[in-house]
């Protein structure tokens, strides 16, 4: 055992980097979202609604008092907008400009022989989307991991080094993503017009502009991209252009988000619209088409799932490269891709069912009975199946953690705790995935005494779920800590009183979720739902306020010894392929349940669907179209993987010349 | 997939499957090329067979629909693989090739095994495929009031029940409301004596004044609240008036098409004075006039089953509504089977495969009610002691069975207990024409076990 000396704390000075990076990243989340979270759903909407008030209530008058000039009727038309509302909560009104949505017939619809035309359709969209999530997703990786690596270049040359190439080598993969991804966007639209003409004109009428204005953004993101490829080796000076060059990835990723927005405008529109009338007739304000009010919770929870989508992408990449490693200097380079790609997948999972609260939340505002729908009635299953997959995913990073930790020397003090972890993780996951009722035979009815178990019945309800999920989240929460503490020593003086408080701090936040979730079976529905936040603020306090204890108890700590890199066993390596592939089925159920909700209707309540497939699918069919496009998509990166590395230089399979050590554990 | 079409992802596995045993064939014939010891032509010989078999069975798939892929999908080619990769795995050890097989090809079925046990698990749950609702139900001839109200109860739980699962219909009523006395768990306020708490509520203090006050306008809606001659005259009650003539039908129809106009204490928003109830006559929902009365009819009459004394709506006539069958699939409509259609059709149209098995019918493997052997039970059933029917062959025991499904009940022997008494609708009789029921009555009577 060592003290730390002085090039570890230069190290510290290097690894602040990566601890307070995604620290000072998630609170700049958290800030952007907590208004939503926690705010009236329409109270973001409240300082828009005030200049657009202003706005029509203008046009309106003038409209008024030129008819009173005895110009005869006013020639505008004005109409009420399906969803924004003035500040007395009467319908907004605006100038009519485009035509009612169509009654759409046979002849708005296409098809093949050999599939339905949704099914195409769902196929080409899916591709497309898991594509532009990667594509998104890996823009934010290099922006973060050249930045560790520029501003650990003077206190560690040799690390610096290995971020800015593990940068570049994500790009490389990227690169030729990126144009997969436009080829597969080029299918989605040809697929689009030619089976659902009549519904692509509609849409195509009113997204007009903001069409034309995603085609630049696409071009100015691929002459972006380009330079900041191309241009690695010729700015990296290691002074200004580095920094000119990080800077183009700050762009590139600024160029990428808008172009999501955009497109998310779009499925946004047409689940829940606005800036229309009732019959789908355009009043004139693009705004607020576009910014309709899924459009945000939307936009944040696609951010997120990117992350963790790509993450699990990268990780899958490197744990194949992993195993198939030549040498050790090679397994160990690649333990440690791992682990930094899982670093960022966990990352984003945690608040990821944050981001979705708070997407129900505004579904909710925006049609109870569509959240309704989505929660207890046709698509209730599915979501059943959401908390199977979520599940998985905890089960995934704990084992990843859990198996990390065994190459980490010191950490046999709190592997004793895995075994209870994990036997938690297994209650709370046989809780969260029990359904409320299930298909019986009458005589099974009989025996149970009715449709729900006298016991196990109670776990079926939302209560005893969303104890269950926030107590798993709390138990991954609590092993990463236990990870980021595996190999040191604590030396503060206060170090007693910061075990207290961490431990006070989760045993409280278990109390707290445990004692609510039983609390709120005495409650009625609509007051119980309300539970849930101060649950998540339990969860969130471990998060913020654990995390915050733990790296505060740092400070001047003796390490146990170094990570032993390339000894990550098979099992963890599984438990990555594990997460990517439980993460790509998940996020193709969430998308078709965003999507199917809309049962009958292309844009709801707006424009209804006509066509053979307007059904909404059995579960079992839509399972096999879900694995199908996770076993398809992964085919796919497999092959752009593939066809990345035909350009890879002989040289670039040398292994590195040290094992990086990640900044967790760099004390 | 429509079922006249190949699944696309069984399809989809079988092409990788293909690919594999090319892969694996070039992978071994590679190995045996580098080393003197091992036979090119053997084992060339061997996994080129197998690469051959494996593009027979993917061609096979290729050209089958979706019903027949799945049981040869898992009972040929799922078994080819298998060997196939124990073959490769002898070829590894045998020679001293290769430990296991590359890392590429472990991730593949760990990534396959994990999605089809995701699909798998999926295919177990209940399923149920929602169609889009008429955009109005039809009329069909003259109807009682018995079939008006079960036309609403149609539209609000829907014609298909799948066990386990929530009823909805068009009006996606129970998603909020309860129905059952005493249920007040729901999101919204339980429907059970509503259409008398309908009529002395509107006197009430509080309608009066909340959230708006009788005869003003609720912003949202533009209904005046309290005044049942200023509702949309489609939607208006023959002969309605002011305030104090409003029944509780008007109160009921208010608040279908006005949520707003009152919100019952404890179930709104903003301080209860906000209703998260859609408006029924506007989309999604979008009820016609004849589809909100029969709402009605069924709210004033479902208490008290076979009374409709209280129910103030009237009945409809065919010039009312559409008196086509509407587009699109029918089964939110009230069941009526005239005897033209073929007998499948029929069968399946009052949804007897739900809870029999009935040989010759396409799908008919329900399990809740008996197998429907008639032609060798129904004599037997006669001359059981517990018959007390009216039956003397089995073509009356059939038509007695269908008419009264209670006069006797089946053992499910299996169970060693009587199948459930009244799980069978017993209103058949409004559904079926006597053309109908003869020719159902002679399929029956002729069904028996296969072999």
């Amino acid at each position: 055992m060592r003290r730390s000396t002085k090039e570890d704390k230069a190290m510290l000075g290097k690894s602040r980097g990566l601890n307070i990076l995604p620290i000072a990243l998630f609170l700049a989340f958290v800030t952007y979202a907590m208004p939503g979270l926690v705010g009236d759903a329409s109270a973001k909407e409240a300082f828009a609604e005030q200049v657009f008030a202003e706005q029509a209530f203008a046009k309106e008058v003038m409209a008024e008092e030129e008819a009173a000039e005895g110009e005869g009727e006013p020639e505008i038309e004005w109409s009420q907008d399906v969803f924004y509302k003035d500040f007395e909560g009467n319908p907004l009104k605006g100038p009519v400009s485009g035509a009612p949505a169509p009654e759409l017939g046979e002849n708005d619809y296409n098809n093949y022989e050999f599939a339905p035309s949704r099914i195409i359709l769902w196929i080409a969209n899916q591709q497309h989307l898991y594509f532009g999530s990667f594509v998104l997703a890996v823009p934010i990786f290099c922006m973060l991991i050249e930045f560790v690596g520029i501003r650990t270049r003077d206190s560690d040359p040799v690390m610096s080094e290995k971020y800015d190439r593990l940068a570049h080598d994500l790009m490389k993969v990227s690169l030729t993503a990126y144009s997969w991804t436009a080829i597969l966007g080029g299918v989605l639209l040809f697929t689009f017009i030619t089976l659902f003409p009549g519904f692509f004109k509609y849409m195509a009428t009113i997204f007009r502009p903001v069409m034309h204005v995603y085609a630049l953004m696409f071009l100015a993101e691929s002459g972006v991209l380009y330079v900041y490829y191309y241009g690695w080796d010729k700015m990296n000076d290691g002074g200004f252009l580095k920094w000119v060059h990080c800077s183009i990835s700050v762009l590139l990723n600024l160029i990428g988000t808008v172009l999501m927005y955009l497109a998310n405008s779009w499925a946004t529109f047409m689940q829940a619209p606005g800036g229309i009338d009732e019959q789908g007739r355009f009043l004139g304000n693009i705004w607020h088409v576009i910014h309709s009010t899924l459009w945000n919770p939307v936009g944040i929870h696609r951010i997120l799932g990117n992350i963790v989508f790509g993450g699990g992408i990268v990780g899958s990449y490197a744990a194949y490269h992993y195993l198939t490693a030549r040498n050790d200097e090679e397994r160990a380079h690649y333990d440690w891709v791992c682990y930094i790609a899982m670093f960022i997948c966990i990352f984003g999972l945690i608040p990821l069912p944050f981001a979705g609260y708070w997407l129900m939340k505004e579904v909710y505002a925006f049609r109870q009975q569509m959240g309704i729908t989505l929660m207890g009635g046709i698509m209730a299953w599915l979501f059943i199946i959401q908390a199977v997959m979520i599940g998985l995913l905890f089960f995934g990073a704990n084992s990843y953690l859990h198996n990390s930790m065994s190459r980490v020397q010191g950490s046999q003090r709190y592997m004793k705790y895995c075994k209870y972890m994990v036997l938690l993780l297994i209650v709370c996951f046989t809780m969260w995935m029990t359904p409320h009722t299930i298909v019986m035979t009458p005589a099974e009815l009989k025996e149970m005494g009715g449709a729900q178990h006298p016991i196990v019945g109670h776990f079926g309800v939302m209560s005893a779920k969303n104890t269950a999920v926030n107590l798993m989240i709390t138990c991954t929460i609590l092993c990463f800590l236990l990870y980021q503490r595996s190999n040191k020593k604590i030396t503060v003086p206060w170090a007693t009183v910061g075990n207290c408080w961490i431990t006070a701090i989760f045993i409280g936040a278990a109390c707290n979720i445990v004692f609510l979730g039983v609390y709120g079976y005495f409650l009625p529905a609509n007051q119980r739902v309300g539970l849930s936040v101060p649950q998540v603020t339990s969860t969130l306090t471990t998060l913020f306020a654990g995390t915050a204890i733990n790296i505060s108890m740092f400070k001047d700590s003796e390490s146990m010894g170094d990570i032993k890199w390339g000894t990550q066993s098979k099992v963890g390596t599984y438990a990555i392929f594990l997460l990517a592939i439980s993460f790509t089925w998940l996020m193709g159920l969430m998308g078709y349940i965003r999507s199917a909700v809309r049962l009958f209707w292309h844009v709801t309540e707006v424009l209804r669907d006509n066509s053979v497939d307007a059904y909404t699918l059995t579960i079992g069919e839509a399972g096999k179209m879900l694995t199908f496009n996770t076993l398809f998509v992964w085919v796919q990166f497999v092959i752009v993987f593939w066809v990345a590395s035909l350009t890879a230089k002989k040289g670039e399979a040398k292994a590195p010349d040290a094992v990086p050590v990640p900044a967790q554990q760099q004390q | 997939m429509l079922p006249e079409q190949s699944d696309v992802l069984w399809t989809f596995l079988a092409i990788t499957f293909s690919v594999f045993a090319l892969y694996v064939f070039i992978n071994v014939v590679l190995h045996c090329r580098e080393r003197e010891d091992v036979s090119t032509t053997f084992w060339g010989g061997v996994f080129g067979a197998f690469l051959v078999v494996m593009f027979i069975e993917t061609s096979t798939m290729m050209g089958m629909i979706q019903s027949e892929q799945l049981s040869f999908f898992f009972s040929k080619m799922v078994l080819t693989v298998f060997i196939l990769l124990l073959a490769w795995g002898v070829f590894f050890k045998s020679a001293g090739i290769e430990a296991q097989s590359p890392p590429i090809i472990r991730a593949f079925f760990w990534w396959t095994t994990i999605s089809v046990l995701l699909a798998g698990y999926t295919n177990w749950l209940p399923q149920q495929r929602s169609d889009p609702p008429p955009k109005a139900a039809a009329i069909v001839g003259e109807i009682t009031m018995e079939e008006y109200a079960e036309m609403g109860r149609v539209i609000i739980f829907g014609a298909k029940q799948v066990a386990g699962q929530k009823a909805i219909g068009k009006g996606q009523c129970p998603l909020c409301h309860t129905f059952e006395a005493g249920n007040n768990i729901g999101r919204c306020p339980n429907l059970f004596g509503i259409a008398e708490r309908g009529g002395t509520r509107v006197k009430e203090e509080r309608y009066m004044n909340e959230p708006v006050k009788v005869g003003e306008a609720e912003p949202a809606t533009g209904v005046i609240k309290g005044s049942p001659q200023d509702i949309q005259e489609e939607y208006r009650r023959a002969g309605a008036g002011g305030h104090d003539g409003m029944i509780g039908e008007d109160y009921i129809r208010e608040s279908m098409m006005c949520p707003t106009c009152y919100v019952v204490k404890g179930f709104g928003g903003a301080g209860d004075l906000k209703s998260p109830m859609p408006v029924i006559n506007k989309p999604p929902i979008s009820l016609s006039p004849i589809e909100v009365n029969a709402v009605i009819a069924y709210l004033q009459s479902f208490e008290n089953p076979g009374d409709f004394s209280n129910v103030t709506v009237p009945l409809p006539s065919q010039d009312d509504g559409p008196t086509e069958e509407a587009s699109g699939d029918d089964e939110e409509q009230p069941l009526f089977v005239t005897g033209s259609e073929p007998i499948e059709e029929m069968i399946n149209k009052l949804g007897c495969p739900l809870c029999h098995t009935i040989p010759g019918i396409e799908g008919a493997v329900g399990e809740l009610g008996p197998p429907l052997h008639e032609k060798t039970n129904a004599p037997n059933r006669i001359k059981d002691p517990r018959y007390k029917g009216k039956a003397t062959n089995t073509k009356e025991y059939v038509r007695e069975s269908i008419l009264d499904p209670s006069a006797y009940v089946v053992m499910n022997e299996a169970e060693n207990e009587l199948f459930p008494d009244g799980l069978m609708p017993a209103n058949f009789k409004n559904m079926l024409s006597v053309e109908a029921i003869d020719k159902i009555v002679d399929f029956i009577s002729e069904t028996e076990a296969k072999g």
